[in-house]
């Protein structure tokens, strides 16, 4: 097991840059999760530290070795590839021992570390049989096995769970946290799904143009968004915003959107005057007594709560209750945000304004 | 329901039409080569099925027999050099050297180069790919008087080497575009995955790409066999005492006439190691080798 550390990592192909000097540090037995929408990097990262890409320029290391221009088969790592990439011509065994063969692992030693995997992906009866015979959820098992009979000193996945329905990804997921929980080897996950971050990582890393845009645990990210677009790519539904300004009313602090008036938390960081994007999550802007009046749009009940897209002032917004009211389309309600969770983002730079300490 | 038995019947028809058009010819010559001089050439009509069937033009082409021991109505053998040039066996020896041997060399140099070309980013690899293509614009005619000259000074005239050499030039640019597209078939991260498990390039190829490929080496090698085995204007330049079927057989075409029965028995002989080989590699001709590696 190790850490990974990566340091003002650049990558160019060609002219193009796609990772400006990307600084990350894994602590050894962490999962991290690298989320970003599509295009912005995620791949590239892991693919450079994986060694099937080369650097541009930059650190990478592994433990206490330094990696740079090493070939991937002398970093002691193992990848899951989103399409499995499996061995088609190799039976589920000979895909597991493949690496041991490789590495010239006696025959008895192979044969108890895939028995071990099998074991504890559940693959024991399939162990004879070809990859086409075995479903997705069964084939991206197998590729899971091949990275963990090594015992590498680091995971890496890339988007390993795109391939599967909704059903089989929930469980796989829980499969993987489980495999994490009982190895602690030190993995690096790729996703563009916000809810598989959110749910395996110890530690999120937000990727958008070859940028880190905000690193640290999924509820940190998710109560405290650096900047707007990780406000904005974190949560589902998303969170509301509100284009406004700022402006002091008898001595309160609050922001004006259109013509309504929203309350602000104490002791932001503001100044009358200012443009700023009021944000708040649906699960913060409640129906209640008091507060904001909001026209019903449609009601989506989930089951455990249900969501209300309304119109406020000229603007969509979505509140959500748990409580099971008898909401009608056209009704008129009020909503109220609960003021700590009011997020402020600047008008221009797009940056989360902090509360004063 | 008038109408689509109808479209049944007629596509039945028109099926059968069709294989009856390709197999005539093939069971007319099978049927020639046991049919005796007198019902090859019958003044009257056509002799179908109306003779008593006989051996010797096999004899003679295939066991080495002199024509005019097996032969009642006593053939002339002027103009030939000897009864047994109607010996078939040393040219169809010759055309499994050839054919054989040209079909391994092109099918394993089209794989090394289709694996290049499909994995390895270099300057020109796209116009190094229409270069190759290109090398079959030209038909063989074209260039046959220089490369005769050029076999002669390297010594391969008239060598089994040399027409190997000569049937893989051809072959060699159908081989590396069906094997890249092949291997093109095969998804990049199986490479990958294969290097992060340990492997070096050379084990990537040996032991994933080439067994994963194995239906795309055996229908180029069919392709190749098949070319190599009726070629027959390189074999006639390039050669003088070694002879390929193709060749030998014309030369039963004679100043005093056509020994039809000797041409169609060689001939008919010559299908059977072509329907062979490609028995043998059938098994593998199925694409989808890659099925199962990847979500399909
Ligand atoms: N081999 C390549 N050549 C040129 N550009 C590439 C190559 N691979 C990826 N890119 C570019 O790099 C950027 C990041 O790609 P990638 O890491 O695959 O994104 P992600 O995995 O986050 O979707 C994209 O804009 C993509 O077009
Ligand atoms: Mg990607």
């Amino acid at each position: 097991m190790a850490s990974v550390n990566v340091e003002k990592l650049v990558k160019k192909y060609g002219d193009l840059e796609v990772l400006h000097s990307i600084d990350l540090d894994v602590e050894d037995g962490q999962f991290v999760v690298l989320l970003g929408p599509s295009g912005c990097g995620k791949s590239t990262l892991l693919r450079t530290i994986a060694g099937l890409e080369s650097s541009t320029s930059g650190d990478i290391s592994i433990g206490e070795r330094n990696v740079n221009g090493m070939h991937p088969k002398d970093r002691n790592i193992a990848m899951v590839f989103q399409n499995y990439a499996l061995y088609a011509h190799m039976k589920v065994r000979d895909n597991m021992a493949f690496s041991m063969h490789l590495n010239k692992t006696p025959a008895a030693r192979i044969e108890e570390r895939v028995n071990w995997a099998a074991s504890i992906l559940s693959l024991e009866p399939y162990l004879d049989r070809y990859p086409k015979e075995l479903s997705g959820g069964q084939r991206q098992r197998v590729a899971m096995g091949r990275a963990i009979v090594r015992n590498p000193d680091v995971f890496l996945f890339d988007e390993p769970l795109s391939n599967l329905d909704a059903k089989l990804r929930v469980q796989m997921r829980t499969e993987i946290k489980e495999l994490h929980k009982r190895l602690k080897t030190t993995t690096v996950y790729v996703t563009h799904d916000q809810i598989e971050a959110m749910t395996m990582a110890d530690v999120v890393v937000i990727m958008r143009d070859g940028h880190i845009e905000q690193m640290g645990s999924p509820m940190e990210i998710y109560d405290n968004p650096a900047n707007l677009f990780v406000a904005e790519f974190i949560g589902s539904p998303g969170m509301n915003l509100l284009a406004g300004k700022i402006v002091e009313d008898s001595g309160k602090m609050i922001c004006r959107v259109g013509e309504l008036d929203l309350p602000l938390p104490e002791q932001m960081n503001i100044s009358a005057g200012q443009d700023v994007l009021y944000g708040i999550r649906p699960e913060h802007l409640i129906p209640s007594e008091t507060g904001v009046k909001a026209t019903i749009n449609v009601v989506e009940p989930t089951g455990p709560e249900t969501h209300l897209f309304c119109h406020m002032s000229g603007h969509d917004v979505c509140a959500v209750s748990r409580e099971r009211m008898n909401w009608k389309a056209d009704e008129v309600i009020l909503v109220e945000p609960t003021l700590e969770y009011v997020h402020l983002f600047d008008a221009q730079t797009k940056e989360a304004i902090k509360r004063k300490t | 329901m008038e109408s689509s038995r109808f479209s049944v019947f007629a596509r039945y028809v028109l099926a059968i039409a069709i294989v009856l058009m390709f197999v005539f010819p093939i069971a007319w010559f099978a049927l020639t080569s046991i049919k005796p001089i007198s019902a090859i050439f019958d003044k009257d009509g056509v002799v179908v099925f109306d003779f008593v069937p006989t051996y010797e033009n096999y004899q003679v082409t295939l066991f080495g027999q002199q024509s005019i021991d097996v032969s009642e109505n006593s053939r002339s053998d002027f103009g030939t050099s000897g009864g047994n040039s109607y010996d078939g066996r040393s040219s169809i020896v010759s055309s499994l050297i050839v054919a054989i041997g040209s079909t391994f060399l092109a099918t394993t140099i089209g794989l090394l180069a289709a694996y290049g070309l499909s994995r390895l980013q270099f300057r020109g690899s796209q116009g190094m790919l229409h270069w190759i293509l290109s090398q079959r614009f030209l038909p063989p005619i074209a260039i046959i008087i220089p490369m005769v000259f050029i076999f002669r000074d390297l010594g391969l005239r008239d060598t089994h080497l040399g027409l190997i050499i000569a049937h893989t030039l051809i072959n060699v640019p159908i081989a590396v575009l069906l094997l890249k597209s092949f291997i093109d078939d095969i998804p990049r991260d199986i490479d990958e995955a294969a290097m992060i498990d340990g492997a070096t390039r050379l084990q990537v190829f040996w032991k994933v790409i080439m067994p994963m490929a194995k239906g795309g080496m055996a229908a180029t090698a069919v392709l190749c066999f098949i070319f190599s085995w009726t070629e027959f204007l390189l074999s006639l330049f390039l050669t003088n005492s070694i002879r390929t079927i193709p060749v030998k057989i014309t030369t039963f075409v004679t100043s005093t006439g056509s020994e039809w029965g000797y041409i169609s028995a060689l001939g008919t002989s010559a299908i059977i190691p072509g329907f062979i080989f490609i028995l043998l590699v059938q098994n593998h001709l199925v694409r989808g080798l890659t099925m199962g590696a990847i979500k399909d």
